[in-house]
């Protein structure tokens, strides 16, 4: 320490070094709050809280030493240095929670990202003390600074850990979190700049300084709620073009150059660069097999698609479609870029939309359909397992013409072998034939469908004869066959409102799939 | 420090402590409580319906009551060409313990809500299912097929224990080894006793109670109370032990130290039925519960029924039997000749309009004891759930004041409900049933709110915002409990013994357990009592 350091600092007396302590204390706070920042929005978004925390505090801690060390060849007006480093270690662990959660969904080496500002942090926290000793050490004896400086240091750190995970975290968000103790860093250097007034040389300049730090904390600390829709915006692997929540779920639309992607509370519905397969499938079989279909009623399939692969046969008379949510059909029947793929499908003349339970609507429905196709979401639970159950399927049966046919989306027979078999076995309980049949989309996997009918059996038609970019006879033989790991030798309950069994094997089944 | 600022220091931090509360404190909710008509009934217990009646009719029976029982013995009379039969009811509408309501939600139970899968010899019952599209038809096996929309979907029943839900009621989330073997042998034996026979060949634990057997084996079983005997077992999981309280308060409003083990057990062994599409332990159920069984039974009987009709007297005439009654609406006396009457309701009501109420009344207050009830129905919007099963249509808290609570909306098909309604079920067992009844009439609505929420917010800590109406029924008698002696002993059969040869009585009250199928059967052997001497005895 120089002399005209020292001696002003001597000047001031006591009060100076208890205010130094006091700055101590307080960043000794922050430092530990960045290190746990880090460590926590690690867990998050990289998952394995062990690794994420155990590598995040060695970086830290190394980083810190690396400080220390370097702290030797600061030399000179020092307690401008320790300003400096005071709204450096503001800014930078201030911006680092918002930094990370922008940048994790669009770095190709987010740990690269992670560990630099936890270097960075930790080499600026790491100067911190011993400059701040050096500040002090002729103004105290060397044992009591020692155990001052350090006290002081442990105890702030302690309260960081006590309010972390008990008060920041709960009410403030990580975001918040870092900005605000990145405020607190820089108001410390300012409140010091002001205190040495004297002391420190062309103050002008650092003032400035802080001040555009800190105002650009606060609108970020006031904006974080924007900073972390943007985060979440781009944690969709594309570009969200679309997105609304109805009563009933969160629909979201994505795009890259390739496709359009709809999301249903986060569930994968269709890809526009496959949907056709799936659609094909689901539709034609059943169209094809039921004779001279005039009227077809859909339940589910709000988005349009199935519609659009009906309306191809000149004969049909009159669509009707039942689908819970009115947001869903209306923005398939208005938004350019979804009529598009649906070729407009809900504003033909012969098309009628229902926004009703399909449970109830068919309950009270007393008219029959040539053809019927069931497009609803897979049976993940309760509600949805009604839907699958033999009493629905009387309703179906009731309502389809004698020689007419109706088809159901059955979940992947691949992953779900007892799911998809048990809506085979529910359909034959209540007396239909039952064809069913799989395809591969490449979105979804390989996919199951059972076709009913009251007939006694099914022929696979020689012509396709519609627009189509799949089915033709061979796919429609292909995709009766099923290899063996497509069965289940398991004898299957069949799916009533009173067991429900289905939901207890789809549970079961795409539990485990999705915890490989 | 002087007195004033003392006071305002303290007052001030009283004001402080109160705050919190003062903040928490509940909204208040919309209802009202529906007593069953006490007020009216009294006037027969006070005496004060006495003189002469205004008008005097005649008809072939009359039935008092318009409970199970008595709509059961109406149907049964009007299906075998008995046209000429009064029904006679207090209240504004038929249905007893088997009462409902309904709002803009669903309708829903004021009483009991379900029924289980009916044992297969019980004919009547099942044909009386049948004609009411209850049972569809019968599978090549012979075992009925109900239909899908009035068996219980699933899921069927949770149960709060050790933090979370667990599927089922019986205690299995969190449980010791040792718990678990005590349930599991209990459920053994209960299952063996439930195809148990006894000497003469009968059926241990049958449907109705009275066609089981009087093996001295099973009836020495009536003498002790169901947790002398579960000691006597050597049951001493507390698991068990609530578990079975639970169902004997759940089924007879009595707690396991009171009822009877012959009557405990009964509930445990008593039900057998096989359905071709339903599992042994399934129920039957509608949304207003047994309301809509209620209304089966009185499908085209309803020119028979007069409601606020409250009998006054019923006394034996030469060739008949003259019955009094207040019509509350015109209040006025009226009579009614009858050649026969049937008496189904309670016991207690009965005895006082019979001429030898002095000799009955003295045995009743030593044998019957009746629990009072409340049954609440909350109009609810979305709630928050615990960990664990999803909401169900039974919903038990382990260890709660209550029974839990029941969705009248369960049946409903639609996937969404924005808002449900739930009943809401609490047998007042803790001190003497007159205390009971004393305080469950004291209670104002806002008390009655406080007690149904403090129970429920354990499970849903946001029930105070998300409801938004609670009506609540108080049942002051609303059934007799079998204790030891009662179903087994001398002094039910002394009651129910026909008196004069033209007054019967059909009521579970005789019965001894008060489930559905005991009340329907209970009117069918009174009406075909009648029915035998209307026959027997010529038009007088």
């Amino acid at each position: 320490m120089d002399n005209t350091d020292k001696e002003h600092v001597e000047e001031r007396g006591n009060s100076a070094e208890w205010l130094l302590l006091t700055a101590v204390f307080i960043i000794a706070t922050c430092g530990l709050i960045y290190e746990l920042v880090a460590g926590t929005l690690a867990s998050y978004v990289l998952g394995d809280s062990v690794t994420q925390f155990s590598t995040i505090i060695g970086v830290y801690l190394f980083s810190m030493g690396v400080g220390s060390y370097l702290s030797k060849f600061f030399n000179g007006h020092l307690l401008r240095r320790f300003i400096q480093i005071e709204l450096l270690v503001g800014i930078v662990g201030g911006f680092s929670s918002a930094v990370l959660f922008i940048t994790f969904p669009l770095a190709a080496s987010f740990r690269l990202i992670l560990y630099a500002i936890v270097f960075v942090t930790g080499v600026l926290v790491g100067l911190e003390i011993p400059l701040l000793m050096r500040l002090l050490q002729d103004r105290v004896a060397f044992k009591e600074l020692v155990s001052r400086v350090f006290a002081v240091d442990y105890v702030g750190a302690l309260l960081a850990s006590l309010i972390f995970p008990l008060l920041l975290v709960p009410y403030l968000g990580l975001i918040r979190t870092s900005l605000f103790f990145g405020m607190l860093n820089i108001l410390v250097g300012w409140y010091l700049l002001r205190r040495f007034k004297g002391e420190v040389k062309r103050t002008a300049a650092i003032q400035l300084t802080a001040l555009l730090f800190l105002l650009a904390e606060l609108a970020a600390f006031i904006g974080a709620d924007a900073i972390m829709k943007l985060s979440e915006h781009l944690q969709f692997s594309d570009k969200v073009v679309y997105a609304t929540s109805s009563p009933y779920q969160r629909i979201v639309l994505t795009r890259n150059h390739r496709e359009l992607r709809l999301f249903l509370n986060g569930n994968l519905q269709f890809s526009s660069a496959d949907e056709y397969r799936y659609h094909e499938a689901l539709v034609h079989p059943a169209m094809q097999a039921s004779p001279q279909v005039k009227r077809v009623l859909v339940m589910g399939g709000g988005d349009g698609l199935a519609v659009r692969e009906i309306l191809k046969y000149p004969g049909v008379e009159a669509v009707t479609l039942v689908d819970l949510d009115a947001v869903m059909t209306k923005l398939f029947t208005t938004q350019p870029v979804l009529t598009a793929i649906n070729k407009q499908s809900f504003s033909d003349k012969r098309v009628k939309v229902f926004n009703q339970d399909a449970f109830v609507w068919l309950r009270d429905n007393r008219q029959q359909f040539d053809c019927i196709i069931i497009d609803f979401p897979d049976p993940s639970n309760f509600s949805i397992g009604k839907l699958y159950s033999t009493s629905f399927y009387q309703l179906v049966k009731r309502s389809l013409s004698p020689a007419g046919y109706a088809v159901i989306q059955s979940t992947s027979p691949f992953v779900a072998p007892k799911s998809f078999w048990c809506i085979n076995a529910t359909l034959q309980s209540v007396g239909f034939t039952t064809i069913p049949y799989h395809n591969y989309v490449p979105s979804f996997g390989e996919w199951g469908y059972v076709m009913i009918t009251q007939r006694p059996s099914y022929q696979v038609p020689d012509t396709f004869a519609i627009p189509a970019r799949y089915i033709n006879k061979g796919v429609m033989q292909q995709m009766l066959y099923f290899p063996d790991d497509m069965k289940t030798q398991q004898p299957l309950a069949v799916n009533r409102l009173n067991n429900q069994a289905l939901v207890e094997y789809f549970e079961q089944e795409w539990g485990n799939y999705s915890e490989q | 420090m002087h007195r004033r600022e003392f006071i305002q220091l303290t007052s001030a931090l009283a004001g402080g402590a109160l705050l919190p509360a003062a903040c928490t404190r509940p909204t208040i909710i919309a209802g009202e409580i529906k007593g069953v008509s006490a007020a009216v009934g009294h006037l027969v217990r006070d005496g004060a319906l006495q003189g002469a009646p205004v008008t005097t009719e005649r008809a072939d029976v009359v039935i008092i009551g318009g409970g199970i029982s008595g709509l059961s013995a109406l149907r049964r009379l009007h299906r075998n060409g008995h046209q000429n039969v009064v029904l006679l009811e207090l209240e504004g509408h038929t249905g007893g313990n088997a009462s409902s309501g309904s709002n803009a939600v669903s309708a829903y139970p004021w009483g009991a809500h379900y029924v289980p899968v009916p044992n297969n010899n019980l004919t009547e019952y099942l044909s009386f299912l049948e004609a009411c599209g209850v049972v569809t038809g019968y599978n090549p096996a012979g075992l009925p097929v109900y239909n899908e929309f009035y068996l219980c979907s699933d899921p069927q029943e949770r149960l709060y224990i050790n933090g979370s839900w667990q599927d089922g009621l019986i205690p299995a989330s969190g449980i010791g080894a040792a718990d678990k073997a005590d349930i599991d042998r209990f459920l053994h034996q209960m299952h063996v006793w439930s195809a148990a026979k006894g000497k003469d060949g009968k059926e241990a634990f049958a449907i109705p109670v009275d066609a089981s057997s009087k093996d001295p084996v099973y009836t020495a079983l009536d003498s002790i109370t169901m947790q002398q005997w579960l000691q006597q077992q050597g049951y001493a999981s507390p698991y068990l032990h609530w578990y079975v309280d639970y169902c004997t308060r759940d089924d007879f409003g009595t707690t396991i130290d009171k009822v009877s083990a012959w009557a405990g057990i009964h509930y445990f062994a008593c039900r057998k039925g096989r359905a071709a599409n339903a599992a042994a332990n399934d129920v039957l159920t509608w949304p207003q519960g047994n309301g809509w069984l209620a209304e089966q039974l009185r499908h085209d009987t309803e020119g028979a029924i007069r409601t606020q009709a409250l009998a006054t007297r019923v006394v034996p005439v030469e060739g008949g039997v003259a019955v009094h009654y207040y019509d509350v609406q015109q209040k006025q006396l009226k009579a009614i000749d009858a050649r026969q009457c049937i008496m189904a309701i309670p016991q207690f009501v009965a005895a006082r309009l019979l001429p030898d109420a002095a000799e009955r009344m003295p045995l009743l207050h030593a044998h019957y004891h009746y629990t009072p009830w409340v049954v609440a129905n909350l109009t609810v919007k979305q709630l928050y759930e615990r960990s664990g099963a999803p909401a169900s249509w039974d919903n038990v808290i382990y260890g709660g004041a209550s029974l839990g609570y029941v969705d009248a909306t369960q049946q409903q098909l639609q996937q969404l409900k924005p808002k449900r309604v739930l009943t809401y079920y609490r047998p007042l067992a803790t001190a003497s049933a007159v205390e009971e009844r004393k305080l469950a009439q004291q209670r104002t609505h806002a008390q009655w709110v406080q007690m149904i929420l403090d129970d429920l917010r354990i499970v849903h800590p946001d029930i105070d915002t998300q409801t938004e109406r609670i009506d609540v029924m108080i049942h002051a008698h609303a059934m007799a409990q079998p204790l030891p002696q009662m179903i087994h002993g001398a002094v039910r059969q002394q009651l129910r013994k026909p008196v004069n040869g033209n007054i019967h009585f059909a009521h579970t009250d005789v019965a001894g357990v008060s489930i559905f199928e005991e009340a329907f059967y209970q009117g069918i052997q009174a009406a075909d009592a009648v029915m035998e001497h209307l026959i027997t005895t010529p038009v007088s």
